[in-house]
């Protein structure tokens, strides 16, 4: 034994928390080695392809596919008539993966094949013929709505006008719909006569909020298998594993225990992959008809017209305020263009009214909203689920109300703004609330005030350039969302020989950082460096059950799954211990690998060596834990009130514009923001999160446009349709500020959609600031601008409507 | 998915307009346009696909006398960066410092930026202002025959060309611009790159004393082809670069273009945009 080993060891306390640590699938993205379902084959594979209607409202007449089975290499060719059944997928179940009798928009899956590659079964489409009568376009939501508007979704009938005895059901596909509506929400608290009547002041505007896309790099695709005993292995960018299990069960009419669901690497999800979508149902028709796996992928140009859309809106905001300051009354009307089939974009609804209702204090709140067919594109969910577009109206019409009754906007905002403790009309409790600290660093960090001022004043001095600066805050959930029956997510921790662990979450990674954000909390509790992690968390049959990736929740709930299944662990650990060490668990502690004195950081044993002792000598015992956490929030009543999250997530952006008044061109200069995020947990991995959010904020709000013209799409491709590259993207200054959530995972929110929302709102504003000009409908592209700059630009008027 | 029937890639321009010979060819140079298009379906391989980057006669940008000769197969990166062009033709590396992006304008060529013939086209206009010829060869008979014409005639409409089809473009020649020689380009779209052009001016002559003569004007996607611009050109001929000059002329500039409304923008917004710009563009040659 030599003198060092005698000296006791003492282990310095440190700790991961908020630390800038490297996403653990940096390596492999960066190098390209990432695997994802683009790169994933298997033998005997076959390729699947779609054929879509390229109508937009029509009668199917009749389909001919006898050519295309005779197509050397073609393995299978399915229509409607040959999955007799088919189940009505999607939110509302008013469509069929496979149409039936009629096409209701371009992108409509007709029919599909298998082939021994993608060029035979590209081949093979062009054959396929199908003739058609086409039927009168809704190609916007205020037709859809007029007495007497063709209807998207009547009684199914056959070619010949015969009803088409479908199966019976009581789903929309089956019987069809007397109008249009595809869904409505209402919505009150306070009334909002009685705040109109105390008002000093009334503004009312209507906001046109357009189509955008989620354009992620991966394009959608999916590797659908039977077994030879009938059971189902799919490779799937799912965004929720477990629900879509349950589901695919029901549309294969099998028992969901025969669904296995992995989830290879993700090239983007973004909300995109929280529905199930025709083309992977068609997949798995093809797999069980071929006997064969069969691979589907989409083109670029597929993923543009197949892929689910950011919900546009048409919005008619009513806001009071009185002359001191106070907000009085608020009334919003919206009619959502929901597309010819309903996907989840139909339910932003559900996060609009919270910002509508408790974004500020409002006394009386008044929301009603239709989402109604059209044949456009159909909607899904995107990141920030309505509240870009909520938070568009609201926060001009606070400045326009600030403007009014002549009070800085910063002091009107403040005036209204939520404090910790409050409980809003619509029950949402905000236990923890930096809402204030978020507004006022961000103007502080800014100069806002001043610049404000500034801009104002110098908006006719000569030149063609105007500066401009405007802010927009906003509260989003951040503690999860009790939709389902659950909104848990449970964890199994393993621990090995050598003290590595094995996280298994059911949590999924879909480049949010979440495997990196779940070690950091596990390695915190067993003092253990993030090296020791594993994380397993792409395999139903492996992994505990979650709800998904929605709602910002992940870090939250999974977070605190982890952290349950880590101190489980850890109680376990030290209970050995003290009792092999004849010490008080209570003065023990686990740090640097080792098991240590609490109160001296003194080294006892090896970590890994307990645990091989523990295994192999003293009770044949390995550690292995789980834990479920199940957040303490509550549903929502009938009248969509109460505490649906455990927490809530505020941010205050503040945008800062130069627009040439010659060409009606934006630049975006900086964004100065504040997010209370309850507290920073990987402060690379959060900075990384709200710079993304900021770039996708800054393309809905300028450059990035699905153009659809009665039902067409025009702009298909990246030339067209624009991303915002790299030099377009400003300078940015982001504040973290920590209000230490009392049921967040060492004390933080989630944050994932949250960057997203405000830029829009603000950039309205600063255009405003700069140049005196209100924009009332996106984006803010040069022409736009323009012609609003120069009087070209007719006022928007939508007169609210709600459905009887 | 583009099928192939035949592929060549001679060595040498004889055997390239030998094998042009017939017609049924389709040239390959950076494959910039004809991927994305043949993909599209807007464009058919025709039976050979003939691709053109190994013959050395196309290449290179060289003096020649009073011309500067830009071999077809010069990419948009070779051109902005070399010596010659830079030093006598910097209206063109504007051109081509907002054209696309890097991976972009390694690939794509001078020749093919001309053959595509897109009224957008971002090498063309700059080219029509410094009075650019391009250079054609073809094999009637059993020789090699070459000729040349003013690009200004060059253009039919969109994607089409006086080049027949058994024609290949060898190179592209610009007189070496005189002394006072001005000119400049503007590029407007909605971001800084990778954009196609809503609209496109260009500007050139000599500036002698406050005075413009020799005056060529060029606008991009506001007609089936670039165009030359005659009456603003004459509306600026001989003028002293002045405010009310300047107002005048780009007045003249709104009421001569015919553009389109399309995804891009409307014909109003371009019309505004014309007068707008060259109205800037003139100022700053007025203040230089
Ligand atoms: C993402 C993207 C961005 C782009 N941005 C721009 C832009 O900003 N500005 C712009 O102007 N263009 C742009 N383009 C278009 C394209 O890059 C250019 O037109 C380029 O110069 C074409 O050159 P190429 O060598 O690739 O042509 P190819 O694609 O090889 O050929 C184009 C056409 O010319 C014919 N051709 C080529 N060479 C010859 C020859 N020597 N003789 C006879 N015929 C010939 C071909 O048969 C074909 O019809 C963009 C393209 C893409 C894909």
């Amino acid at each position: 034994m030599n003198v060092a080993e005698k000296k006791p060891r003492i282990i310095q306390p440190d700790s991961l928390i908020g630390k800038r640590i490297q996403k653990m699938d940096a390596p492999e993205k960066a190098s390209g080695r990432t695997r994802y379902i683009h790169d994933i084959n298997l033998s005997g594979q076959l390729h699947g392809k779609i054929l879509r209607s390229g109508r937009i409202h029509a009668l199917i007449k009749s389909i001919d596919t006898s050519a295309a089975k005779a197509l050397p290499g073609v393995h299978v060719v399915i229509t409607a008539a040959d999955i007799p059944d088919q189940r009505p997928i999607g939110v509302a179940k008013d469509h069929f993966p496979l149409k039936v009798g009629r096409v209701r928009s371009e992108r409509d899956e007709i029919a599909a094949v298998a082939a021994e590659s993608e060029e035979i079964a590209e081949a093979a489409l062009k054959l396929i013929k199908v003739e058609y009568e086409d039927l009168p376009v809704i190609g916007n939501p205020e037709d859809a709505i007029k007495p007497g508007a063709p209807l998207i979704h009547p009684e199914p009938h056959g070619a010949d006008g015969t009803h088409l005895h479908l199966k019976q059901g009581t789903s929309i596909a089956h019987k069809g719909k007397p109008d249009n509506i595809a869904m409505r929400f209402d919505y009150a608290h306070g009334d909002v006569v009685q705040g109109e009547a105390a008002s000093d002041v009334v503004v009312e505007d209507t906001f046109k909020l357009h189509y955008v896309t989620h354009c992620c790099m991966g394009v959608s695709g999916m590797i659908a298998e039977f077994d030879a005993s009938g059971n189902v292995l799919m490779y799937s960018n799912t965004q929720v594993p477990f629900l879509h299990k349950r589901e695919f069960a029901e549309y294969l009419n099998i028992d969901p225990a025969r669904i296995r669901i992995i989830q290879p690497p993700i090239g983007g999800g973004f909300g995109s992959k929280l529905d199930i979508y025709p083309f992977e149902v068609i997949c798995l028709y093809l797999a069980r008809a071929a006997r064969r796996p069969v691979k589907m992928l989409f083109t670029r140009e597929e993923e543009f017209l197949a892929s689910p859309t950011r919900q546009p809106v048409l919005l008619t905001l009513r806001s009071g305020c009185k002359k001191d300051g106070t907000l009085t009354f608020r009334q919003v009307h919206t009619l959502h263009d929901n597309g010819a089939y309903t996907s989840w974009g139909a339910t932003t609804p559900f996060v609009m009214m919270q910002t509508f209702s408790s974004l500020y204090r409002v006394p009386h709140c008044d929301y009603h909203t239709a989402a109604v067919y059209t044949n456009n594109p159909y909607a899904g969910s995107f990141r920030g689920y309505g509240n870009l577009q909520a938070t568009f109206a609201i926060e001009q019409h606070m400045d326009m109300l600030a403007e009014k009754i002549g009070m800085d906007p910063l002091e009107f905002r403040i005036k209204n703004a939520q404090d910790a403790g409050e409980v809003t009309g619509q029950g949402m409790s905000f236990k923890s609330c930096g809402f204030k600290d978020c507004i006022t660093t961000a103007a502080t960090r800014s100069d806002f005030s001043r610049k404000f001022k500034e801009n104002a004043a110098n908006r006719n001095k000569p030149g063609n350039i105007r500066r401009g600066i405007g802010m927009a805050s906003m509260l989003h959930v951040g503690g999860g969302a009790k939709i389902y029956p659950s909104d848990g997510c449970g964890t199994i921790l393993k621990m090995d020989d050598f003290a590595n662990v094995t996280l298994i979450t059911g949590a999924s990674e879909i480049g949010q950082g979440s495997e990196t954000v779940l070690s950091q909390l596990v390695c915190e509790e067993l003092g253990l460096p993030i090296s020791a992690v594993t994380v397993v968390n792409n395999d139903t049959a492996i992994t505990p059950w979650d709800v998904g990736v929605h709602a910002s929740r992940t870090t939250f709930i999974a977070g605190n799954s982890a952290i349950g299944a880590a101190k489980k662990a850890k109680a376990k650990i030290l209970a050995v211990a003290a009792k092999k060490y004849e010490a008080a668990e209570s003065d023990l502690d686990l740090r640097g690998g080792f098991v240590i004195q609490a109160a001296t950081g003194e080294a006892i044993v090896e970590l890994s060596k307990l645990l091989r002792n523990l295994h192999f000598q003293d009770k044949a015992e390995l550690v292995m834990t789980t834990f479920y956490y199940e957040p303490p929030s509550v549903h929502q009543d009938k009248g969509f009130k109460g505490d649906v999250s455990a927490a809530y997530a505020w941010g205050t952006q503040v945008v800062e514009v130069e627009v040439d008044t010659d060409t009606g061109f934006v630049k975006l200069v900086k964004v100065t923001g504040a997010h209370d995020v309850g507290r920073v947990l990987n402060r690379l991995g959060i900075e990384g999160q709200i710079e993304g959010g900021v770039v996708m904020g800054q393309g809905y709000a300028f450059t990035e446009d699905l153009m659809i013209e009665n039902g067409v799409m025009k702009n298909p491709n990246f030339r067209d349709y624009k991303l915002v590259t790299a030099p377009e993207i400003p300078e940015m200054d982001i504040a973290f500020i920590e209000s230490m959530d009392g049921e967040g995972p060492q004390g933080a929110k989630g944050v994932g959609e949250a960057p997203a929302i405000c830029m829009a709102a603000a950039a309205a504003n600063a255009i405003a600031n700069a140049t005196g000009t209100r924009m009332f409908e996106l984006p803010f592209t040069p022409e736009k601008v323009y012609r609003a700059l120069h009087g070209q630009t007719p006022k928007l008027y939508w007169k609210p409507w709600k459905a009887e | 998915m583009t099928e192939l029937k035949h592929y060549f890639a001679p060595t040498s321009l004889d055997q390239a307009v030998e094998c042009l010979k017939d017609g049924d060819v389709t040239i390959l140079a950076g494959g910039t346009d004809l991927t994305p298009q043949s993909q599209a379906g807007r464009v058919k391989i025709k039976h050979t696909l003939m691709n053109v980057r190994h013959i050395p006669q196309l290449s290179g940008i060289t003096l020649e006398g009073r011309e500067i000769r830009i071999g077809a197969l010069a990419t948009i990166t070779e051109i902005m960066e070399h010596p010659l062009v830079k030093e006598h033709l910097p209206v063109l590396v504007e051109a081509c410092d907002h054209f696309a992006s890097d991976q972009i304008r390694n690939a794509g060529t001078i020749g093919g930026n001309i053959c595509n013939a897109s009224p957008a086209g971002d090498t063309l206009i700059p080219l029509l202002v410094l009075n650019a010829s391009v250079e054609l060869a073809s094999m009637p008979e059993a020789k090699l025959y070459r000729h040349s014409m003013p690009l200004s005639t060059f253009f039919v409409g969109p994607g089409k060309t006086r080049k027949s089809l058994c024609e290949l473009v060898t190179c592209v020649r610009i007189p070496v611009p005189a002394e006072n020689h001005v000119a400049r380009f503007y590029k407007h779209g909605t971001r800084p790159a990778l954009d196609i052009s809503t609209i496109s001016i260009g500007v050139a002559g000599t500036l002698k004393d406050g005075v413009m003569s020799n005056v060529r004007v060029a606008f991009g996607a506001v007609a089936p082809t670039p165009v030359r611009a005659s009456q603003t050109e004459q509306a600026l001929e001989g003028q002293r670069l002045d405010a009310a000059t300047i107002d005048k002329v780009a007045a003249v500039a709104r009421d001569e273009v015919k553009p389109i409304d399309d995804v891009r923008a409307t014909a109003w917004y371009r019309k505004e945009m014309i007068h707008n710009i060259t109205k800037r563009i003139l100022s700053h040659v007025a203040q230089a």
